[in-house]
């Protein structure tokens, strides 16, 4: 906390300018230590690729994200989803989450107006830690409960090239964690992309947004993109909250600031630099089924260099995340507590993607990361991890129609605490400092191209899922949460996650479309349970621990099945329907009445169908869109918070249009209703979502 | 009988005009690249280290054979102005396979039948690009680079090719194309 407090005094940020008044010096300040920390990180893994020019060529996106080089969507060997800026232009949403909502074999639960769980093909959950997500290849994934905060990332919705969404296991390129899924954001490199433009929104729920992006180029080889947004709004009433649970909740408010530079030294080496800033508010569902407010003070700072040499495409970066935390009332008594939490990450990161031959490419790579969190209410001292990476990529094109690509990873953990461990626990620190983690993981795919119009595809994976650092080392003590300690275990074994998958695409020229299906099966071993709703451990003589546990096994299986497609005339449409039927075999929950939030098998849709129309003419653009999803069981508290309950939440029906107007070449006027279908809909257990409508305005230079 | 007779006539009435209309629905003498393949060159340029900054584009055509240079003369309205290459606009001109001695082009367009010798001499010796539709010169390695557009853009290097006439591609587009 002590690192931030110059950055929370000197720089407040747009959702607080919005909001309070916050004098325009302070918002120049803010720009000018962006402006000076600018830089680069418009690619994955730091590589010099030009998506734009890729893209036009191929007619396709491309992607580095399956495999580590550089890849037409239809060519990699995974079940990828990309959606381009276009998509998320006629969308209308005004968050990654409302996005993402649309993308088959997705799970979006929003918890507040702010805060949203995502999760792939059946598992999700609060605090959701089986997703990976990234910015333009820098890890966005907070280490504490492995959870995403969607709201905090640094990045404005223009600014976005392409959203890629790989769904299964590809720990053997991310390594730890990246389990269900990967979701990687691309931004518009500020080298090539030129991007001028300026969007204000008002909707209702008091809602009040602002973006601003914009590149310059220096001289001929250097490029830099800027881009400063916020917004506030009132969250959704708390309906049936507990009253502790709904006054904790605060109206939410986010600013950010962004600066990316890209410099091509010379035709073969370029580098690049990226810093990012934000303050964010938002109320959300904890990890405890507690609902709380939390502020968060994000910074990053990045640089790296790519040369394109006769070893191969050599690129190397750095990376730095922080997050300072803030979290209020996390108590079950009826006085709020306040928490708050620091986490640092660093990463290092080489690699070489070099082709060998004309058949073989390879990709090798060294990663090092390291993740701290500083918590004296949570861990009562420091919990932190060092991770030791070495990967390999294979991708052999056996024939022109068949490629099998094989990469293996081995990551080496090495746990640390300092602080003072809940006593009558049994757990030393010297068992911490004692405590690694050796796991190979493996990403395996072949891709058969069995005529001009199909593809095949057959992908298996073994990915591996660590404890969080709350997991490994959340102490409270006796006390706090009643009479019992709360404690995370140094000796829990990593989730491995084994996945199978078909997947067969069909392209469909005379309707302008492709059809896309797949099969797939996983299943999770040695599932890692949280302390709150574990099991109660007497540790001898008498003291009452509950422990962060592994909890047994689930098993997953479902299939998707969609057409994409749109005509020359200016027509497009999707549909899709996806399936994920979840089996657990826990020792969670067995008693009458449920005490865990890990219950894969119900805690998310089986059945999701998916819809979309739209059409351009002229200056017209109009989008409408529509999920349905069949009920599942979500958890709250209950009014005395002593109790969880499970609540069935029934299937529901949920549509967004948007209509665009371009009143001038350089002027977009759009109005948007979400949920225009229901006043208020009840998503999960927590606050009902309600129907909001937006009136935006962009300007474009 | 009539009756039951009367689809098939009514079919068989149709047949003609449904020949008339795809006969009118196919390409009149469509070039060996099509427009959309014109573009694609125009952007692969682009990933040649270096990507050529002069000299014209040379739509080859064989000697002494009138479909080839009528191809030839196709490619060369597709190319317009021409392409824009490294701050450079290259024209395309239209020469006999016979005359490539003199030089002067960047890149060479094989029309239809004029992969060759002579191309690939030309290749070599002017350090230029050949590209061409005909995938079966580039598996011949006497053209550098083939391109395809339907149903989806493929581009096709011959790595040896490439090598001879010291061409060198930028890493990521070396990764995304098929080499052979």
């Amino acid at each position: 906390m002590r690192r931030y407090g110059l950055i929370r005094c000197a720089l407040p940020v747009l959702g607080r300018a919005l909001g309070y008044g916050v004098p325009g010096y302070a918002l120049m300040g803010y720009a000018m230590v962006g402006y000076a920390m600018m830089g680069y990180g418009g690619v994955t893994l730091a590589q010099p690729v030009d998506y734009g020019a890729l893209e036009q060529l191929f007619g396709e996106p491309v992607t580095t994200s399956v495999t580590g080089e550089p890849q037409r969507v239809t060519d990699a060997p995974a079940n990828i989803e990309i959606i381009t800026q276009d998509d998320i232009r006629r969308s209308g949403a005004t968050s990654i989450p409302e996005v993402l909502q649309f993308v088959t074999g997705l799970d979006v639960r929003r918890n507040g107006f702010a805060s949203a769980d995502v999760g792939i093909r059946g598992y999700n959950q609060t605090a959701n830690p089986h997703l990976m997500v990234l910015v333009n290849g820098r890890q966005v994934y907070m280490p504490d409960y492995g959870r995403i905060l969607w709201a905090t990332i640094p990045v404005q919705l223009a600014e976005i090239r392409q959203i890629e969404v790989i769904k299964g296991p590809n720990s053997a390129l991310y390594g730890f964690n990246a389990v269900d899924g990967v979701i990687n954001i691309i931004t518009y490199d500020p080298l090539n992309d030129h991007l001028n433009t300026a969007t204000v929104a008002v909707g209702t729920e008091n809602y009040l947004s602002g973006s601003a992006v914009g590149t310059g180029q220096i001289g001929k080889d250097a490029g830099v993109r800027l881009s400063l947004g916020g917004f506030q709004a009132s969250d959704f009433p708390a309906g049936p909250l507990a009253p502790a649970d709904a006054k904790a909740r605060q109206s939410p408010f986010n600013g950010t600031f962004g600066a990316d530079g890209r410099w091509q030294i010379n035709p073969s080496v370029s580098a690049f630099a990226e810093a990012s800033i934000g303050d964010t508010r938002l109320s959300e569902q904890s990890p405890p089924s507690l609902y709380d407010t939390e502020t968060v003070v994000s910074t990053s700072v990045r640089a790296g260099v790519s040369a394109d040499t006769p070893l191969g495409l050599i690129s190397l970066s750095a990376y730095r995340s922080d997050a300072s935390i803030d979290i209020g009332n996390i108590s079950f008594t009826s006085v709020p507590v306040e928490r708050d939490e620091y986490q640092t990450s660093y990463a290092l990161q080489a690699s070489d993607v070099v082709k060998l031959g004309t058949d073989h490419t390879l990709r090798f790579g060294l990663d090092y990361r390291d993740d701290a969190l500083d918590s004296g209410p949570l861990a009562l001292g420091t919990i932190s991890d060092a991770i030791y990476s070495a990967s390999l990529m294979w991708d052999w094109q056996i024939a022109p129609a068949l490629s099998l690509t094989n990469a293996v990873r081995v990551d080496h953990l090495q746990l640390h605490y300092s602080g003072t461990l809940v006593p009558h626990t049994g757990v030393t620190v010297a068992q911490y400092d004692a405590t690694t983690v050796t796991e190979p993981s493996f990403n395996s795919g072949v891709v058969w191209k069995v005529t001009d119009a199909d593809t095949l595809r057959l992908t298996a994976a073994r990915g591996v899922q660590l404890p969080t650092l709350l997991q490994y080392g959340l102490q409270i003590p006796p006390g706090v949460y009643g009479r019992a300690a709360y404690a995370g275990q140094p000796g829990l074994a990593p989730s491995v996650i084994w996945n199978a998958e078909l997947d067969y695409d069909r392209a469909l020229p005379a309707i302008a479309s492709t059809l896309r299906t797949a099969l797939f099966a996983q299943r999770i071993d040695d599932i890692i349970g949280l302390p709150f709703g574990a099991t109660l451990t007497v540790v001898p003589p008498n003291h009452q621990v509950f422990f962060a546990q592994n909890v047994g096994y689930s098993t997953a299986a479902g299939l998707e099945i969609g057409i994409k497609g749109h005509s020359e005339s200016g027509f497009r449409w999707n549909a899709s329907y996806a399936l994920a039927t979840t089996t657990d075999h826990t020792t969670l929950n067995d008693g009458p009445s449920p005490t865990s939030i890990v219950e894969y098998a119900h805690s998310a849709p089986n059945h999701v169908v998916i819809g979309g129309i739209g059409y351009s003419r002229d200056r017209w653009e109009l989008d409408v869109m529509g999920r349905w999803q069949s009920s599942y069981l979500d958890y709250r508290l209950n009014p005395t918070r002593t109790v969880l309950l499970a609540e069935n939440v029934d299937n529901y029906v949920t549509m967004n249009a948007r209509v665009g107007y371009r009143v001038t070449e350089n002027v977009t006027v759009a109005l948007t209703a979400q949920q225009f279908n229901a006043p208020a809909l009840a998503e999960t257990a927590g606050p009902p979502v309600q129907r909001q409508v937006i009136l935006s305005l962009t300007g474009h230079l | 009988m009539s009756g039951r007779h009367a689809p098939s006539r009514w079919i068989c009435n149709l047949l003609p005009v449904a020949a008339v209309m795809l006969a009118l629905g196919q390409p009149a003498a469509a070039a060996s690249l099509s427009a959309k393949e014109v573009q694609v060159l125009g952007r692969a340029l682009a990933f040649l280290q270096p990507p050529p900054g002069g000299g014209s584009i040379a739509v080859v055509f064989a000697h002494d054979d009138a479909a080839s240079r009528r191809d030839a003369e196709d490619i060369v309205a597709l190319l317009g102005d021409g392409l824009r290459s490294g701050g450079s606009m290259l024209r395309p001109v239209l020469r006999d396979s016979q005359s490539l001695a003199a030089g002067g082009f960047s890149v060479l367009v094989a029309a239809q039948g004029a992969s060759g010798e002579a191309i690939l001499a030309a290749s070599r010796a002017n350090h230029a690009l050949c590209v061409t539709g005909d995938l079966t010169a580039v598996q011949a390695g006497v053209c550098t680079m083939a391109i395809r557009s339907e149903p989806r853009v493929e581009v096709v290097i011959n790595h040896a090719a490439a090598a001879a006439a010291g061409l060198e591609f930028v890493a990521a587009f070396r990764l995304m194309v098929r080499e052979i």
